[in-house]
């Protein structure tokens, strides 16, 4: 239903003729990922409304940090995590969603600077490895990622309808990293972006998630001593109620 | 019924904890033994990331062991300077132990370290157990056979530092019981385990406690250990989870009743074996994770590692 009624809105929107100048309006089903006890993963719903005929490209950049990659190396029959290569401000999630293959609806140049596609993904590094080693461990990156579904490439996923409106899903898996998200949507006619526009998205924990989180990081004495007595309360407790029964 | 893990930062099925948490604690309380060396295994090979297992294990372990420890205190079966001498060590050596685990965490080995220490305690405990438990059985019915003698002089008997430890009707070396509590303070952070599967054997083989004050007294130590293990762990690593503790407790505390009075209408030798069977085929499981090809050589550092 809330689905249907921000259609509605968004359809009206674009009639109106301020948000016509804009060629884009765009709408999240929710304005933030929350993740609370029940939380085993969220599909958000994206809306948007464009003018006239062209082509739909959505990327959610999450937050960026640095990942380590390792390498695992046999040694004496074992398995040992050996070479490592770290990405600075590598995006801890990425989501590509177009309503065409992207090479049909852009030059190579133009997605590369505008990084779209997992394949344009910036990744920096300052290992010392030579490129051939490091173009190894940046596919072994998005392979990971793509795994873990924190990286993923939707190409048919935007659905246009009458040139008019369109909708795409954001998954997020269960083990979705906090932190804040960008949304950009693109307007993108004969080849060249004509319209973006870019949405906040947060993704944090709530209520109690949030609340022993934000403890076992902030106050870890404390939250270390606590859990040391609950465990000790617990356990005292059942040995008593064991013993009565 | 998913829960979100806020430590582990992931989602598990809550009943699927609950049973875990059921069977490690049926299996401790029939065989009288922590658990902790079987859980954390467990939760790794469910997805729990190694170093959440083992921290969060240790709070486990705390609570598993706090009522048995007070039960034996009540009983006066707890050498209380003796104790307190391997407690000291225990202190010592899980401080430097959860030192290690913090300096081989940022090198990207601890799971190694964890699985490569696993496969080896578990494979000596659990063949000892299997030969010890078979001997006995076999001795059982061929009562003529030599025993063992119980009590044996070694250069372990000449060490400094001779203390008097009455409950144990002991005059020997303070250095055994610190070294002893240092060795199972180390294993306690890196293997979130409560360590009496070294330490019990330690008591009665190497220090020549009598069998009557072994338990006690290794409860008095683990609860000690495993709580500062905790502390260290919560404070270095943040990798504590409580909501995941409270749930393997629940299930462990009621798994664990049920499994001692199912425990005593058993002979102890089959016991032993059994759970000496069960401990082995941890260990091949672990060890297979170490030997078997990767599905990828490559792998993602977690999140705070460098």
């Amino acid at each position: 239903m809330a689905e249907r009624r921000l259609a509605l809105l968004i359809c009206l929107l674009a009639f109106i003729p301020g948000a016509q100048a804009q060629r884009l309006a765009v709408d999240l089903s929710s304005s933030e990922v929350a993740i609370s006890t029940g939380f085993s993963g969220a599909e958000l719903l994206l809306f948007g409304a464009m003018e006239g005929y062209g082509d739909i490209v959505v990327t959610v950049i999450g937050p960026h940090r640095d990942e380590v990659v390792r390498r695992k190396e046999r040694l004496m029959g074992i398995w040992v995590n050996g070479a490592s290569v770290t990405f600075k401000g590598a995006p801890a999630y990425y989501r590509i969603a177009a309503s065409r293959p992207l090479h049909e609806i852009a030059t190579p140049e133009i997605l590369d600077q505008l990084e779209i596609g997992v394949a344009e993904i910036e990744l920096f590094t300052r290992s010392e490895r030579t490129p051939a080693e490091i173009i190894e461990f940046r596919k072994a990156l998005i392979r990971n990622k793509k795994r873990l579904r924190l990286y993923s490439e939707d190409i048919f996923d935007i659905k246009i309808v009458r040139d008019l409106l369109f909708r795409s899903t954001i998954p997020f898996p269960a083990n979705v990293p906090i932190g804040d998200y960008e949304v950009n949507v693109y307007l993108f006619k004969d080849g060249k972006p004509i319209s973006q526009q870019t949405t906040s998205l947060p993704v944090r924990k709530v209520g109690l998630e949030a609340q022993l989180y934000n403890f076992a990081h902030d106050q870890a004495p404390w939250y270390g001593a606590i859990a040391i007595v609950i465990a000790l309360i617990a356990g005292w407790l059942a040995g008593v109620i064991f013993r009565r029964a | 019924m998913q829960i979100y893990l806020p430590i582990a930062e992931m989602s598990l099925n809550a009943l699927l904890l609950l049973g875990l948490g059921g069977m490690v604690g049926f299996l401790s309380g029939m065989f009288g033994v922590g658990g902790g060396f079987l859980m954390t295994p467990l939760l790794i090979f469910i997805g729990v990331p190694p170093a959440v297992a083992v921290g969060t294990e240790a709070n486990q372990v705390v609570a598993a062991s706090v009522s048995g420890a007070l039960a034996h205190w009540r009983r006066g079966n707890v050498d209380v300077r003796m104790g307190v001498v391997l407690l000291v060590g225990g202190f010592i050596g899980s401080t430097l132990g959860v030192w290690l685990f913090t300096f081989l965490r940022s090198i990207g080995q601890i799971d190694f370290v964890i699985a490569v220490a696993y496969v080896l305690f578990l494979g000596i405990i659990g063949v000892l157990m299997v030969v010890e438990s078979t001997r006995s059985w076999f001795r059982a019915r061929n009562p003529s056979a030599p025993r063992r003698k119980l009590h044996n002089h070694t250069w372990l008997h000449g060490l400094p530092f001779k203390m008097r430890f009455r409950r144990s009707k002991l005059y020997i070396s303070a250095l055994l019981p610190l070294g002893v509590g240092i060795f199972v303070g180390i294993l306690a952070a890196i293997m979130g385990v409560g360590g009496g599967f070294v330490m019990v054997p330690a008591m009665i083989y190497l220090l020549g406690m009598p069998t009557s004050v072994v338990v006690g007294t290794s409860l008095f130590q683990i609860v000690f250990v495993t709580a500062n293990v905790t502390f260290l762990q919560s404070v270095n690593n943040q990798t504590v989870d409580i909501v995941l503790a409270m749930l393997l407790v629940v299930g462990s505390v009621v798994g664990a009743q049920i499994g001692a009075r199912v425990g005593e209408k058993l002979r102890g030798e089959e016991v032993r074996v059994a759970l000496g069977l069960i401990v082995l085929a941890v260990c091949a499981r672990v060890a297979w994770t170490l030997v078997a090809t990767p599905e990828d050589v490559f792998s993602l550092g977690q999140a705070g590692e460098h």
